[in-house]
């Protein structure tokens, strides 16, 4: 297994108390596979990329699990890697394509530059034009005219901005990479071209992807699994189809229909009412409890266990969601 | 059209808002030990200042009961006549009948610094507020206005921060005799056209863009009241946070003038030094011998700009969110 | 950007005309100049009288004078002064700039150098014992009463240490004998302060092409230190170096006070920078690369920094300017800003429109420093 996380937990201290951000998560992630997490803003999908990658404000505080993660010489868990440790491990390892791709390239840079210093900063022996090659490479394969190397950032539009920050991501041949909201700021058109041929490079190059979007449609287009985040923990994961075709929480029922489908019948358009928890003091029991139609007395006191229902479909509720049964949301 | 139903007058709702506003801000500045630090310090040297009238009373007291011819013809604890003709030698070392020593016109030095603690708070804090007023007003209407109004303040500011305001303050010193009040107007007049107006401009041009400015000119408030209902009360905050640092400037340069004798203020903390300098105490090596006569004043000085500073770098950090901690 | 550059050197050219001319008319305008007291002395026959006015010009109407001064202000010629005449302001102020420019230069450059590290330090660990010493510290010596700090200096290096001179520019009874005047050691000094800037730049500009860090630091401090080496031997070897020795031994005090009481402007605007930028998304991308912490820091972070440095670089040039006069009266530094003070006591005006109008041209020298430094930092700029 390439990646295997294990009831991570991690905690953002505040004045008022944690905010359990990441509480409890586990999944596994194998060579060439892509995961997708989707989730409402807020409920802490962010922070697990940045948990696994260590790249957390000082207010964080791990809680427990681990991040087993194997590059080929056997897994290391990356929670207690040495700062210095873990650094090899970043961009090598695992690389990231941020949230804002357009700030996250530095305006007083060169772009070409700005990659090369990845790697040269993980490969140190590289020869400066074999790095400046390499970089020529990347942008071919993302689509940029390997001319534009020399420019700075604020040459680029939105669109190449994000494709340089694809051909960063891919500059020291990591094994996995996580792309967290990898398209939010382009418009539709270009989203689309950018997400299919980020699809189209990860198959070519067999990489393990994670997506991070609040926007199933997107990650339904580019996972091959699909988890449901709701404050903080994963309420369901099974693979992408069964996900659509029978998802089994009531919180994964209400979000596939809460986005119209272009594709087959057509169905009832529904909204979840009310607000997700507050991660400083989440309802005890299940998180979704006060929210959920299908919730009794047993919802808001017990915490239902995240386990196996079927094969590879891991379902954290006392009352799932039978196949063809209808659950509907009312307004308060 | 249904009517408004309003429990409250709207005074009081926004008195209400105000006092939270108030609470919320208050419980942030907690935090900051150094604003708390400054304000310790001025609410310190406030009461230090008003507690002058006592000094003479305890003093008379406590060493004159016997002597009081003496304290009624020589006034030992006047700060710009006074004598002490008991002691030998003036400028003497502090000592009980004179905490800080007297100067060389046998004046008590702790009696000085008291009597020009309330002068120092009245320029700072006067100078500062023409300043903010001045800085307020010309900011919200260059970013209201823009076109030549805006240019003209602009090149305005370029041309007196061209100047370096001491050397023109020195020079205005041999126009006209430059009192407490004159020198609090005028440095709060200079410094009302420099830079502040840059500053506030930017903050009022965010102000502009909003909203709520498009829908007051809809229902067609003047320009006059846009800038002074909507615009200024928003850029208040700014407004107060560059009088706490105009307070340091201010006084600052009283004591520079003063110490160089080019002010005609007859008693302030700078003249304290002054006078120590002309008479020749701060010459050579003899300069530890006489600490009294400007340690106590230049720490004085000292202790309170920077209390200022601090309490509005104190109150930057609330009001400016970019230095907010996460 | 010759374009820019060109637009910026006409602008500032119009700005001291205005600035020439608001200084010339308040001056003008001040009551009971030097030339009247000069011209009441009753000893002076009405002739000679009459005459002395011609010569300085008083016959005329002011309007005219203002006319005469522009034309000559034209060909950089600024009248005679009253008080040490006949030499001309022009020779006064060339005698004196050097010393108040390197008094301003060096204790500038060293604040800032000063204040970008310790800024950024404290940024980076924010709430840290280094951030909360540093500030305190800072504003302190920001707001501190600067002659309360040239006192406390002279008398803690001077009077208990021992180890400084009190005051002033040289010590007389030294030069009593010397073979040369202290103004052309002075300028020589500086000369060879110069040359080391220039090889120091050089150095600086090599060692960034460099890759690796150890060839970049090999690079900068190899060339530093053979500079300073071969110009200290330079030195001894010409004989001079006890006169120098004495030069640098008087400017270290007023050079500390000056950068003590200016360090914080610049750490201040450093840190409250550097707070924003962290915050930015590529300083995370910086970091999720891999990179070291420090390099995160300096590389990315500090460098974005820079660019409000330079701002208030300009902003805060009055308030050096300010603090200069101050450390030059207190330290009896025959600068421009003692000169200053001297011709407002004469009231020696030519003197005084003189220096006012060099210090305008000063100021906007540095201005056009900023712009050019801000135009190379910063990539977005492209006039």
């Amino acid at each position: 297994m390439l990646l295997s996380v294990r009831d991570l937990r991690m905690y953002y201290k505040t004045k008022m108390g944690y905010v359990k951000a990441v509480d409890g998560i586990s999944f596994d992630l194998d060579q060439g596979e892509s995961l997708g997490i989707v989730g409402e803003s807020g409920c802490g999908k962010t922070s697990i990329s940045m948990t696994i990658l260590r790249l957390l404000p000082d207010n964080a505080e791990f809680k427990g699990g681990s991040v087993l993660f194997d590059m080929g010489n056997g897994p290391v868990d990356l929670v207690n890697l040495p700062e210095s440790e873990m650094r090899k491990y970043r961009w090598r390892g695992i690389s990231m394509i941020f949230q804002a791709a357009m700030n996250s390239l530095n305006p007083v840079y060169k772009v070409g530059d700005q990659i090369i210093e990845a790697i040269q900063n993980h490969f140190p022996d590289m020869p400066l034009d074999k790095a400046r090659q390499k970089v020529a490479e990347l942008f071919t394969l993302v689509g940029l005219d390997p001319s534009r190397m020399d420019q700075y950032p604020h040459q680029y539009s939105g669109g190449m901005k994000q494709r340089a920050v694809i051909a960063m991501a891919l500059a020291c041949d990591p094994k996995i990479i996580i792309a967290d909201e990898p398209t939010t700021a382009l418009d539709v058109i270009v989203q689309d071209r950018i997400l299919k041929e980020i699809r189209k490079i990860q198959r070519k190059l067999n990489m393990a992807m994670i997506y991070i979007s609040h926007d199933i449609a997107v990650i339904a287009e580019v996972s091959d699994k699909i988890a449901v985040m709701y404050a903080g923990k994963f309420v369901e994961l099974a693979d992408a189809v069964t996900i659509f075709k029978q998802p089994m929480h009531p919180y994964t029922y209400g979000l596939m229909h809460a986005f119209p489908s272009t594709v087959g019948e057509k169905t009832e358009l529904v909204t979840i009412p009310g607000e997700p928890p507050n991660l400083l003091n989440p309802p005890k029991g299940c998180r979704f409890a006060p929210r959920c139609p299908k919730a009794d007395s047993v919802c808001s006191e017990v915490e239902p266990e995240y386990r196996e229902l079927e094969k590879n479909h891991f379902v954290a509720c006392h009352h799932p969601v039978q196949p063809k049964e209808v659950v509907r949301f009312y307004a308060e | 059209m249904t009517e408004m139903v309003v429990a409250e007058p709207l005074w009081k709702i926004r008195l209400k808002l105000w006092i939270r506003s108030l609470r919320t801000g208050w419980e942030l500045f907690k935090e900051k030990k150094l604003a708390l630090f400054g304000l310790g310090v001025i609410i310190f040297f406030a009461i230090f200042g008003l507690l002058y009238p006592l000094y003479p009373v305890v003093m008379k007291n406590l060493f004159w009961k016997h002597d009081s011819f003496g304290y009624q013809t020589f006034m030992p604890y006047d700060p710009i006549v006074g004598f002490d003709p008991d002691i030998m030698s003036h400028p003497s070392p502090p000592s009980l009948r004179h905490p800080l020593g007297t100067d060389p016109l046998g004046r008590d030095i702790l009696a000085m610094i008291m009597y020009s603690t309330p002068r120092e708070f009245v320029l700072g804090i006067t100078a500062a507020l023409i300043t903010v007023i001045i800085g307020t007003i010309i900011g919200a209407s260059a970013a209201y206005y823009g076109g030549v109004i805006d240019t003209f303040f602009m090149r305005l500011a370029d041309i007196v921060m061209l100047f370096p305001s001491l050397a023109l303050l020195m020079v205005l010193s041999a126009f006209m005799e430059l009192t407490l009040f004159r020198l609090a107007l005028i440095m709060g007049i200079l410094a009302g056209f420099g830079s502040i107006t840059l500053v506030l401009k930017a903050q009022a041009l965010t102000v502009k863009v909003r909203p709520f400015i498009d829908a007051a000119k809809s229902t067609g408030a003047s320009d006059a009241y846009i800038i002074f209902k909507h615009i200024i009360p928003n850029i208040l905050p700014l407004s107060f946070l560059y009088m706490m640092f105009n307070v340091t400037g201010a006084i600052f340069t009283e004591a520079v003038l003063s110490f160089l004798g080019l002010a005609n203020i007859r008693m302030s903390w700078g003249v304290i030094i002054q006078m120590a300098e002309s008479s020749g105490y701060l010459m050579g090596a003899s300069i530890g011998m006489y600490w009294w006569l400007w340690l106590p004043a230049g720490v004085c000085i000292t202790l309170l700009c920077s209390s200022f500073y601090f309490l509005g770098r104190g109150l930057e950090e609330i009001v400016n969110p970019r230095l907010r901690k996460r | 950007m010759l374009k820019f550059l060109g637009k910026r050197v006409l602008q500032i050219v119009v700005l001291l005309f205005i600035y020439v001319t608001v200084v010339y008319w308040l001056i003008e305008a001040m009551p009971g100049s030097f030339v009247d007291q000069y011209l009441l002395n009753p000893k002076l026959t009405p002739e000679i009288r009459e005459n002395l006015k011609r010569q300085f010009g008083f016959d005329k109407p002011a309007h005219i004078r203002y006319l005469i001064y522009m034309k000559n202000f034209l060909t950089l010629d600024l009248g005679i002064s009253f008080s040490y005449f006949p030499t001309r302001v022009t020779t006064i102020i060339a005698e004196r700039l050097p010393r108040t420019v390197f008094l301003f230069v060096t204790s500038t450059l060293v604040s800032y150098v000063l204040g970008y590290n310790l800024g950024k330090r404290a940024a980076w660990k924010r709430s840290g014992l280094l951030d909360k010493t540093t500030t305190f510290v800072g504003i302190v010596f920001w707001t501190i009463f600067l002659p309360l700090l040239a006192i406390f200096n002279i008398w803690l290096f001077g009077v208990i240490l021992k180890i400084l001179p009190l005051n002033q520019f040289i010590d007389p009874n030294l030069w009593k004998s010397a073979p040369l005047s202290a103004q052309t050691i002075f300028i020589r000094l500086l000369l060879t302060a110069l040359v080391f800037l220039i090889v120091f730049l050089i150095a600086l500009l090599i060692s960034n092409r460099l890759k690796t860090i150890p060839a970049k630091k090999t690079v900068l401090y190899t060339s530093s230190i053979t500079t300073i080496v071969v110009s200290i031997v330079i030195w001894i070897l010409s004989g001079y170096s006890t006169y120098a020795w004495d030069i640098i031994k008087h400017m270290v005090l007023p050079v500390l006070t000056l950068t003590l009481y200016s360090f914080a402007g610049s750490m201040l605007v450093m840190r409250d920078t550097m707070l924003d930028v962290i915050r930015e998304d590529y300083i995370t991308t910086a970091k999720a690369k891999g990179l070291p912490d420090n390099v995160v820091r300096d590389k990315h972070a500090a460098r974005n920094a820079l660019l409000p440095l330079v701002t208030n670089f300009v902003i805060s040039l009055g308030f050096t300017v300010g603090g200069g006069i101050i450390t030059e009266t207190m330290f009896s530094w025959p600068g421009i800003g003692r000169a200053y003070l001297e011709a407002l006591n004469t009231q020696d005006t030519p003197l005084l429109i003189g220096l006012l109008v060099f210090t305008g041209i000063f100021v906007l020298i540095a201005h056009l420093v900023a712009d050019v430094l801000y135009a190379v930092l910063d990539p977005r700029i492209r006039y």
